[in-house]
């Protein structure tokens, strides 16, 4: 096997793609990000359609999450361009702590012509120096990884669950961090994944998170029942929320959740399986992971869910003949022998295993192909 | 020879075709905990990925799979047919539906 390279960062932290971000604070300022990447050739505009008038917990979410993303271990350095200065070096700073190469930029008192100007020049140095930067040897103790499944059928609780599992098991064996989430896929299942918190406190804290949830959903009186599962789940052959959860929670393997974190709050390598906050919806999620530190993203599909994001390889894996012939081209794994018995589970897991490292060395995945960039903030409530 | 269906946990009291299944058809479907093989005809089209009842189930019956309950039947369903939204139905979330006692935990 080849030895797992990525790039290592000032802060000690390792990455595995070597972005230059162009990070919008709010939804003003998506022209001008824009217009720096069509001018220098080699960096990301992370455009997105909120950042003004939020307060409260929902502020501190975006704020977690914008800074967050300009942080990734997968970027080399971040442009930042807000409306207006206060908020743009609120962000620019939390980048900064961490350790990351930043410059900021305000639009007001500029416009956005002579803003473009002066990013663009940020970005041109800072794409010129992650050019000249090489990969080396890391550990998988240096990564922090996520999971997600998305347009799930029972062929991933029967197939692509287990083996991500063993996968998962086998990767926190090597020292990698795992995030988990989906607060609301969990219900049927959340007393296993109670029951595998490391700690009393712990199980509390996923306890208490999970109910709160479930309050949420309550006061709003609305009936899940109608999108969990969702059309595509029930076309596929879930019947019910409880069928869907004990599919998912397979894919977490065997290991105790030792940590238990709000969303897009930052996980750190060395922290084993961790439990965050977050909607089921496959972008969302997989942008609170990419926030929270995530470096590569594995996701399971039955029915064929196409997600990627701007900064994270998303490796698609389906046990679906169906979906493996029909969308081949979103499919970087193909498990569907699995399911017909074919191969065994310990076989599946090594071609888990297999891809993960070349897409850690940098081959594509089928998202990053096909220019899947999905990156969606979650939003708790509206904006004042 | 590949299967065409899969149980997850012995005690369950459905089957997942793991390939379109035509009426008539009989299976000898393994179980994934290595327990014994159960023998079921389909009496209808199962599509691949949804559920066989493995044995008559009554109304009201909490349904088992991975060895956990997985919803109650709304109706009764005989052995070898389709269980799926139309007669099956989830225990939960049950105060987030208007008029109905909470069954939510």
């Amino acid at each position: 096997m080849p030895e797992l390279t990525g790039y290592v960062r000032p802060n000690g932290r390792v990455g595995l793609r070597n972005h230059v971000a162009i990070l919008p604070v709010d939804d003003l300022s998506n022209a001008a990000a824009e217009g720096v990447a069509r001018l220098i050739q080699g960096c990301l505009p992370l455009s997105h359609p909120y950042g003004r008038l939020q307060y409260g917990e929902d502020l501190d979410l975006t704020f977690r999450t914008l800074s967050g993303h300009g942080h990734n271990p997968n970027v080399y350095g971040t442009v930042v361009i807000g409306i207006e200065p206060n908020w743009t070096d609120r962000i620019a700073g939390a980048i900064a702590a961490a350790g990351t190469p930043v410059e900021a930029f305000s639009i007001e008192r500029s416009g956005d012509l002579t803003t473009v100007q002066r990013a663009s020049r940020a970005a041109y140095r800072f794409v010129q120096e992650a050019s000249s930067q090489s990969r080396e040897a890391v550990s998988a103790r240096d990564l922090v990884l996520s999971i997600k499944c998305g347009e799930s059928d029972p062929t991933l609780g029967l197939a692509g669950n287990p083996a991500l599992g063993r996968a998962v098991d086998a990767l926190i064996d090597q020292g990698a961090s795992v995030i988990f989430g989906e607060t609301s896929e969990l219900t049927g299942a959340e007393q296993l994944i109670a029951e595998r918190c490391s700690s009393p406190d712990l199980r509390a804290s996923f306890e208490r998170i999970y109910r709160d949830y479930v309050d949420f959903i309550e006061q709003q009186g609305a009936n899940l029942l109608g999108s969990q599962p969702t059309e595509g789940n029930i076309r596929g052959g879930l019947s019910t929320i409880e069928e869907k959860a004990l599919g998912n929670i397979e894919k977490t393997g065997h290991h105790p959740v030792s940590g238990v974190r709000a969303p897009a709050e930052a996980v750190s390598p060395g922290s084993g399986l961790v439990f965050m906050d977050t909607s089921s919806a496959a972008a969302e999620m997989v942008t609170l992971c990419a926030a929270a530190g995530s470096v590569l993203h594995l996701f399971t599909t039955g029915q064929g869910n196409i997600v990627g994001h701007p900064l994270i390889p998303v490796i698609k894996i389906s046990p679906n003949p169906l979906t493996c012939q029909t969308m081949s081209e979103h499919i970087d794994i193909d498990l569907s022998a699995l399911l017909l018995g074919e191969i065994s589970l310990e076989s599946a897991k090594d071609q888990i295993l297999e891809t993960f490292l070349r897409t850690a060395r940098g081959r594509m995945t089928a998202a990053e192909l096909l220019g899947h960039r999905e990156f969606v903030l979650t939003k708790l409530y509206r904006s004042a | 020879m590949a299967h065409r269906a899969l149980i997850h946990r012995a005690q369950d009291d459905v089957a997942v075709a793991v390939a379109d299944l035509e009426p008539g058809e009989r299976l000898e479907i393994p179980c994934q905990d290595g327990s014994q093989t159960q023998r079921v005809t389909a009496v209808q089209a199962i599509p691949l990925g949804h559920k066989l009842a493995l044995r008559d189930l009554p109304e009201g019956h909490e349904v088992l799979e991975y060895g956990q309950a997985v919803g109650v039947t709304t109706a009764p369903i005989r052995q070898g047919e389709h269980v799926h939204v139309h007669n099956l139905r989830s225990k939960r979330w049950g105060k987030s539906v208007a008029g109905q006692a909470s069954q939510a935990s």
